[in-house]
């Protein structure tokens, strides 16, 4: 069937026809959307009116010669699929109201085009308001158009038969049917029954994303019961808008956060007073709000915040508001978040001698920065201290702590002999490099004429670029550091943190040492590196010689999905997925139930690419610590108190493999990846094919 | 003390600064691991060489650090020409380094000290047949010089009813670096090399199991390793396709540079000589960029950079006159006999103690009487009084080696351990000693 092909994306997947019905409730399963497909036909007319907008819509696309990519950003099709089922909630269907539909469906489409060129270039979220703006025009022309009224419809939905009789039923009429109407009416069913279903796909998916349904709807309805009688206030048209304000703030647009809780609370406020005043104007021209509060508080709020960089802005908003809590806690806990990270700029064992706001150099604008220099037995030179070359500091290699391009460069001032400083040129003999990631690092006080590289380089992190000097305001040979706004010299310095150093015999990651203290910098070891580059369609096979179904065989599949991201994939369809990069490999995500996979998550989270036995602590994720219910439980306890998460556990590196209190797993010396997993109730033991 | 002619120096003022200028300066060391050197040469006579067991263990792990960090195998081979003291070489071997040898005199001497044969590599282009036995049975490590050491481990072999011995073969190469070493082992530029290896699977009996160069001496350039590690291993790799057989190690010998004064370089060593970091990187880096199949082990017979700033000579300042081109003369008693290396390197000499005055141009002489026999030729000194004590460093390589009976007998060496105590590790010499296999013919009694 060709004409059927036209629905179904890239992948052959019905999702796309389904996905926008599940999307007007911030989730993305589409099976959860086919459910709510089904349910948009207890009001047959709406079911049909949102169906023929979104049919209409893909044949527009296809027609016009649209790019498939289209189909990924959900607002086109369920703009279209709202407008649909706004027609089919005020009109029976009849060829000419289908007409109509598919007439509207196309405005849609051109609507949400114009609107996202404009939105995107200030990284505006198009939410409904192609919806809202689509449906007033309409609104407004449709009363002109007498012979529509025709078509005006009537009825009714139906209903969970609870008696009046029944004891539940105060309770039902009065504390939840209002809710779960306006829970439906947001796919234009406005009916408890409808709702009470939208209700229960919501809560399975997620609890926060309920919790603020529930939330932002009483806290609407309390708000405007001040101004209001309450029973006004309880069955007001346009207490969806309440909902969907405290989803999006809530669960979508910032971090699952109990402080972000209360933006919610306060934007559902502000919704109320906007919902008012809109439909105060709007009623001149009878018409209702639509969405209308809804996109402008949402808007308004996720402009500010991002533009800000509020720290628990949501930037990467994943399936459900636990998955993005989840993601948001594992990169600030366990990859150091979104603060600028560059490697040391020495190799071997350093002391710091000044760190940030130190006490006589890193003061003011300048107060982000770092001084090393070399201390043996204490001191910092041998012998007097009173040559240049007595310092151990001096003639060590500097290394570039970013990977990018040179823009700055001075190298030929003379290094000052102990006791003198340089007044004029402060900075001394400096490199300044680029980071594609947007900022600049300058390496201060280099060696007189021992710099290797020139404006316009492009340098890789960890490569020698100069030597450690005495030039410039330095009384004694020590290496400064830091991060800049600017390429040029002297601007302004920016917070950072160092991405790992060692410290006695702990690896730290993401974390700034302090002053005296000696730190060393990890060495990439590239024979780790290679054995941990793991290559599409190999297959790891183990044979379980402990623990349940002893004597099975397990593979894991190394896969990768259309994002890019690299998985190993057992026979149960699990995914751990993993990633290289610098002196670190690690796992960041797992689906699926338990198994061997999610057990190695435990055991190996990260993999240091290091040739040095230390220790190192790491944290696992909600999903891997927990099995079942308790992972839903703890992910929506996780928004009160996020420092749940932070459950600190230790490994130890050896050369040989990683052990920790759970079990261990044993590098393979030869080949690639473990050749041992071991936890505390079983034991995979790595076969080869060639035995 | 009488009156001395006054003598006019330049002073240069714009060196000068309140910490002192070099003019001004004095160079003070007034201790070694926190041992006196006034108690050393009081308790051990002068002159006196001093050997640090801590600074040679800090080298020895900085510089395994710098390659272990990089590389899975790294074997460390201790070589015994720069330094065969046995206290010394004992204290390489508990640090994990084997044996380097290359001659029969430092094969039975690593052998004397326990090293088992298989533990010691045996380098050089002079190896007699009746070592090359003992080498072969015990398992040493061969590395073949030139074409007629093929023959001679085949005959051998063969004497001993060996099927297959394992031998390394040494190349030598152009790696950019002046001069080039090119009179040990096969070049690789003619093809000789290659050559090498198809004679060697001709023969029958030969196996190639690893490659080595040695590349020069006090190499101050770290790419020149790069260049090196990098014809080794095209070398390796074509061996392998050749000859279906896996090429187990290479060797890129030693060469690394200590902190040492060349003499006619302008720049002082902590301007130019590399750091281990460096040179890890250059030679691990050659390594991963170069290899088929296998990563080959890695073996570094690193000497100077080892031992050479681990290791002091003690001397004292026995009288002073003035030379007449009016430079300040000093006769001390260690001479040129203990300081082979004087011939190339400017070594730091320290003072014991702050002494009064502006320094001067001064030349310090051995006690030879011979008129080679200057220490330093030009260095700016204080005036000293007789019983000044000198400290010259660095000297751990090669000097002690090559120390020769030479006029004056050789001194007492000193190891301070690393608890800061000093134990004697060698005896001074004395007329029993020196003379000991001196015969005097009948006629002549």
């Amino acid at each position: 069937m060709n004409f059927l092909s036209l629905f179904r994306g890239k992948e052959g997947s019905w999702k796309y026809l389904f996905r926008p019905y599940i999307h007007l409730f911030f989730l993305r399963d589409f099976r959860a959307g086919i459910l709510l497909f089904v349910l948009s036909f207890l009001y047959p007319s709406v079911g049909i009116g949102g169906l023929v907008a979104l049919i209409s819509t893909f044949i527009f696309a296809k027609f016009i010669g649209m790019r498939e990519e289209w189909l990924g950003e959900g607002f086109y099709l369920y703009n279209s699929l709202l407008v649909g089922m706004g027609v089919g909630f005020t009109y029976q269907t009849t060829p000419l109201t289908i007409g109509i539909t598919i007439l509207l469906a196309i405005l849609t489409f051109l609507t949400t085009f114009g609107i996202r060129k404009i939105f995107f270039t200030y990284g505006l979220p198009i939410l409904s308001v192609p919806f809202s703006v689509v449906s007033m025009i309409f609104g407004l022309a449709s009363y002109r158009y007498l012979g529509l009224a025709e078509n005006l419809k009537q009825g009714s939905i139906w209903e969970i038969p609870i008696s009046p009789q029944s004891p539940f039923y105060p309770i039902w009429a009065t504390y939840f049917a209002p809710f779960f109407k306006s829970l439906g009416t947001i796919i234009f069913l406005p009916s408890p029954t409808a709702g009470l279903v939208i209700g229960l796909i919501i809560l399975l998916y997620s609890r926060i994303l309920f919790m603020l349904a529930l939330g932002g709807f009483w806290v609407g309805v309390l708000f405007h019961s001040l101004f209001v009688p309450f029973g006004l206030a309880l069955t007001s048209a346009f207490n969806f808008n309440f909902i969907l304000v405290a989803m999006a703030v809530g669960g979508i647009f910032l971090v699952p956060h109990w402080k972000n809780y209360l933006w919610a609370i306060v934007a559902v406020m502000i919704a109320v007073i906007l919902s008012d005043g809109v439909g105060r104007f709007l009623t001149l021209f009878g018409l209702p709000v639509y969405t209308i509060p809804f996109n402008m508080v949402v808007i308004l709020i996720a402009l500010l915040f991002s533009a800000i960089g509020y720290h628990l802005y949501n930037w990467t908003p994943k399936e459900t508001p636990e998955e993005s809590l989840n993601y948001f806690l594992s990169n600030l806990y366990r990859f150091g978040g979104r603060e600028i990270k560059i490697g040391l700029p020495f190799l071997g064992k350093w002391s710091v001698y000044q760190g940030f706001n130190g006490k006589w150099t890193h003061q003011g604008k300048w107060r982000y920065a770092y001084d090393f220099v070399i201390k043996k037995n204490g001191k910092t030179y041998r012998n007097d201290g009173t040559q240049l070359g007595d310092y151990y500091a001096f003639g060590e290699p500097v290394v570039a702590p970013i990977s990018g391009q040179v823009v700055a460069v001075r190298g030929e001032l003379p290094d000052n002999f102990i006791g003198e400083v340089d007044r004029v040129n402060n900075w001394g003999n400096f490199v300044i490099i680029y980071s594609p990631l947007g900022f600049w690092v300058e390496i201060s006080h280099l060696m007189q004429n021992s710099i290797l590289v020139k404006v316009g380089d492009y340098v890789e992190e960890g490569q020698i670029i100069a030597k450690c000097g005495n030039s410039g305001y330095s009384p004694e040979p020590h290496i400064h550091i830091q991060v800049q706004e600017s390429g040029y010299l002297g601007s302004g310095t920016l917070p950072f943190t160092f991405k790992e150093y060692i410290k006695g015999e702990e690896l730290i990651y993401y974390s700034l040492p302090e002053e005296g203290e000696e730190i060393e910098a990890p060495v990439l070891d590239r024979f780790a590196q290679l054995r941990f580059t793991f290559i599409l369609d190999d297959v790891y096979r183990y044979r379980v010689v402990k623990g349940k179904n002893e004597g099975e065989i397990v593979e894991f599949k190394v896969k990768m999905n259309p994002r890019g991201e690299f998985y190993f994939e057992d026979g149960e369809r699990n995914r751990l997925y993993f990633h290289q990069i610098g002196r670190l490999f690690y796992f960041y995500d797992y689906r699926g139930g338990e198994g061997y996979l999610k057990e190695l998550f435990k055991l190996a989270p990260r993999v240091p690419l290091i040739h040095r036995e230390v220790t190192f602590r790491d944290i696992l994720p909600i999903s891997i610590r927990y099995r079942g219910w308790q992972i839903g439980v703890m992910e929506f306890l996780l928004s009160f108190n996020p420092s749940l998460f932070k459950e600190e556990k230790r490994y130890k590196l050896t050369h040989w493999g990683l052990e920790s209190e759970g079990g261990r797993v044993k590098f393979s010396m030869s080949h690639k990846g473990f050749d041992l997993i071991e936890g505390e109730e079983f034991q995979l033991e790595r076969i080869f094919n060639d035995g | 003390m009488e009156y001395q002619k006054p003598t006019i120096n330049k002073v240069d003022f714009r060196l000068a600064s309140k910490y002192g200028s070099p003019l001004k300066e004095q160079r003070i060391k007034g201790e070694i691991d926190g041992v006196p050197v006034k108690e050393l040469v009081e308790k051990f006579g002068s002159p006196l060489f001093v050997f640090s067991q801590r600074e040679l263990e800090e080298k020895y792990r900085e510089y395994k650090t710098a390659f272990s960090s990089r590389y899975p195998n790294v074997q460390f081979w201790w070589s015994y020409k720069t330094n065969y003291l046995d206290a010394i070489c004992k204290i390489f071997h508990k640090l994990g380094s084997k044996a380097e040898v290359v001659s029969e005199f430092e094969y039975q001497k690593a052998r004397r000290l326990g090293v088992e044969g298989r533990d010691i590599i045996f380098n050089g282009p002079y190896k007699p047949k009746h070592i090359l036995r003992q080498a072969l049975q015990e398992g040493a490590m061969i590395h073949i010089d030139h074409f007629y050491e093929i023959n001679d481990i085949e005959d051998v072999a063969r004497e001993l009813g060996l099927k297959e011995v394992g031998v390394a073969i040494r190349c030598n190469m152009n790696t950019g670096v002046y001069p080039q070493w090119s009179r040990f082992g096969f070049n690789i530029e003619n093809g000789e090399a290659y050559e090498a290896v198809k004679r060697l699977y001709k023969g029958g009996i030969l196996k190639l199991v690893g490659l080595h160069a040695h590349i020069g001496t006090f190499m101050l350039s770290s790419s020149a390793y790069r260049v090196e590690v990098e014809k080794l291993m095209r070398l390796k790799n074509w061996s392998e396709n050749q000859f279906g057989v896996e090429v187990e190690y290479i060797d890129i010998g030693g060469g690394f540079a200590s902190r040492n004064r060349l003499k006619g370089v302008y720049q002082p060593p902590e301007v130019i000589v590399p750091s281990p970091d460096e040179y890890a990187e250059a030679v691990t880096g050659a390594i991963y960029d170069n290899y088929q199949g296998k990563l080959p082990k890695l073996y570094l017979e690193t000497g100077r950079a080892l031992v050479d700033e681990a290791g002091y000579l003690l001397t004292s300042v026995f009288a002073t006159k003035r030379l007449p081109d009016g430079k300040k003369g000093y006769v001390v008693d260690a001479g040129v006999n203990l300081l082979y290396t004087a011939f190339w390197y400017n070594f730091e000499l320290f003072l014991d103690k702050r002494y009064e005055g502006l320094n001067e141009p001064s030349q310090v002489n051995g006690p030879l009487c011979m008129n080679i026999d200057v220490i330093a030729e030009n260095v700016m000194l204080p005036p000293l009084e007789r019983g000044t004590i000198m400290t010259i460093w660095p000297v751990g390589a090669y000097n002690y080696p090559q120390s020769m009976q030479f006029i004056q007998y050789r001194p007492r060496v000193v190891l301070i351990d690393t608890n800061g105590t000093p134990h004697l590790s060698r005896e001074a010499d004395d007329l029993n000693y020196v003379v000991e296999k001196e015969v005097v013919p009948d006629y002549l009694k």
